[in-house]
Parts: C-alpha cells; structure tokens; sequence
C-alpha cells in the first residue's frame, strides 16, 4: 500500500489550511434541529453563546486533513489524533490550521511521524490545540 | 423500549453503556460531509489507494459523540476533549455501529464532566476507529 514519502523534518511547519465557517457548513455537519447550540441561534444564546458554534469535531476534521497531506495512506490506517478545544468557534469565523513536526521515531518496523496541531481563530485566538501523527516511509536523516 | 432521561452529572454512572443503531456509509453521506469541512480530497468519491472510494477517517465521529443521546435527552453540551485511533478505513457501503463505555465523571471549576471511551466497527465487528472524549455536561 502506498504511503506518502519524502523529506519530513523534524521542526517542518506544515502548509496552513484556512477555513470558513459559514452557518450553512454548520448545519450540514451537525444536523439541523431546535433546541441545538450548533444550529438554532436563539438556544444558542439562551445557553449563554453570542451566535451558534461549530461543533468542536469540524477542528478534527481539519486536522485529519492536513495529516492526510502530509502522509496519505499512512494518516487514514495508523493515525492518531488526540485535541482539546480550548475556545468557542463560531459561526462566521475563519480558522486557521497549523502544524509542526515535532517528533519523527521508528515503531514496528516503520516510521511514525508526529505533529504539534492548533487552530486559531481570525482574532489569533488559539480554539483547539493537540498532537497527530500517522506512518510515514523517510527520505531525509531522522 | 427506551426510556429517554434528562442528561445530568447525578443521572450519569461511570460504567454505563452506549450502542449507536447501525449506520449505512452512503455516497451522500461523504459528498454532505466533504462540503461540511469543506475537504475534496479524490479519494472521497473515486480510486483510492485502498481499491475504492474511503470516507474522511473523522466521518463518524459524531456517531460516537451522540451515543449518550441513545439513553438520554441532552439538551446542550461541549465538546472539551477527542481522541481518535484510526484503524482501518471508512468506506461506502459498511453498516457500521458505535459503542462506548463511560470511564469517568468529575467536576472542574465547577463545571461537569463524562468521560467516554469508544470503538466504531464495520458489520463484521472489525474496530475501525478507537477513541476517548470528554464532554461538558450543561444541565438545566
């Protein structure tokens, strides 16, 4: 099975994502229904919010994303995500997804690639913050 | 019959159980999820390196996340913590099903929380995913 090469450095800062988060992606991923902090505005801020928010699991959904970039098949079998959401997302917000490559170690044979992860709101607000990692296959000096 | 309960840190023991109702990984499923996170990748709807369409490894996240709705009424919550262990890959036409085990509950800052660990497996009882997360529980 094919699983992403090529150089992956220790300290390699991964291409950012950017993302929107309109109410309608809102919506599609949560399931539109009353009484939902997610998807109606007006239990929303009766819960104490100032809009609705994106469900915590759309920041993972991001994560995996740019895991699979980097890595591919060694991301989607053999991954690992591990996040705490520290700040609200809301609807309207634009996030930005980072990463580092903080460890590059053998396991089993082969070579598990390890990333420091965060997403920061357009304010520079850090929302969620943790580490991924997956199977890599090594071209560079560890 | 199941018999729905308000969701509250007295009403919850650590030790209960979950079991999602099975669920059909569906073309629109991924195409819905794809544009929910805004994600195309073409191994979504065409070849992929494992012989076929294979669904965003977080796709069933909310399935595991909306276990404790199979027992109670929850009203709102937050999403603190997710672990997720990707196993094997999602793909279009499994049956899969969530089942999860609370491992803890506890108070910080005043505030509520579970604790659930998880496995999502295929009709076959393969583990596709592992995982832990912990939610806050909003009461009233």
């Amino acid at each position: 099975m094919a699983i992403t090469a090529g150089p992956i450095t220790v300290g390699q800062t991964l291409p950012t994502l950017v993302k929107e988060i309109g109410q309608r992606k809102i919506d599609a991923y949560s399931g539109v229904r009353p009484r939902s902090i997610h998807t109606d505005e007006s239990w929303a801020r009766q819960k104490g919010f100032r809009a609705p928010l994106a469900q915590g699991m759309m920041s993972t959904a991001y994560v995996s994303e740019m895991m699979t970039q980097l890595l591919g098949a060694g991301f989607v079998t053999g991954g690992t995500m591990s996040m705490t959401f520290i700040k609200p997302v809301y609807a309207g917000d634009r996030l930005t997804v980072h990463g580092v490559v903080t460890e590059v170690r053998t396991e089993n044979g082969a070579r598990r690639v390890v990333v420091e992860v965060w997403c920061e709101n357009q304010h520079g607000e850090k929302t969620a913050v943790g580490t991924a990692s997956g199977r890599g296959v090594l071209t560079s000096p560890e | 019959m199941t018999e729905f309960r308000k969701l509250t840190f007295d009403a919850l023991t650590v030790g209960e159980e979950f079991v999602s109702d099975d669920h059909l990984i569906t073309p629109e499923d991924v195409e819905t999820y794809a544009f929910a996170v805004d994600d195309h990748h073409p191994w979504f709807f065409g070849a992929s390196p494992f012989g076929g369409p294979v669904a965003h490894p977080t796709l069933l996240g909310n399935q595991a996340l909306h276990l404790r709705h199979s027992k109670y009424i929850v009203h709102a919550g937050l999403h603190a913590k997710m672990r997720f262990d990707f196993l094997q890959p999602i793909r279009v036409g499994m049956r899969v099903r969530s089942r999860g085990r609370v491992i803890d509950k506890y108070r910080r800052r005043g505030k509520p929380y579970m604790v659930t660990e998880f496995v999502t497996e295929d009709e076959h009882g393969t583990p596709l995913i592992r995982g832990q997360f912990t939610q806050m529980i909003i009461e009233g």
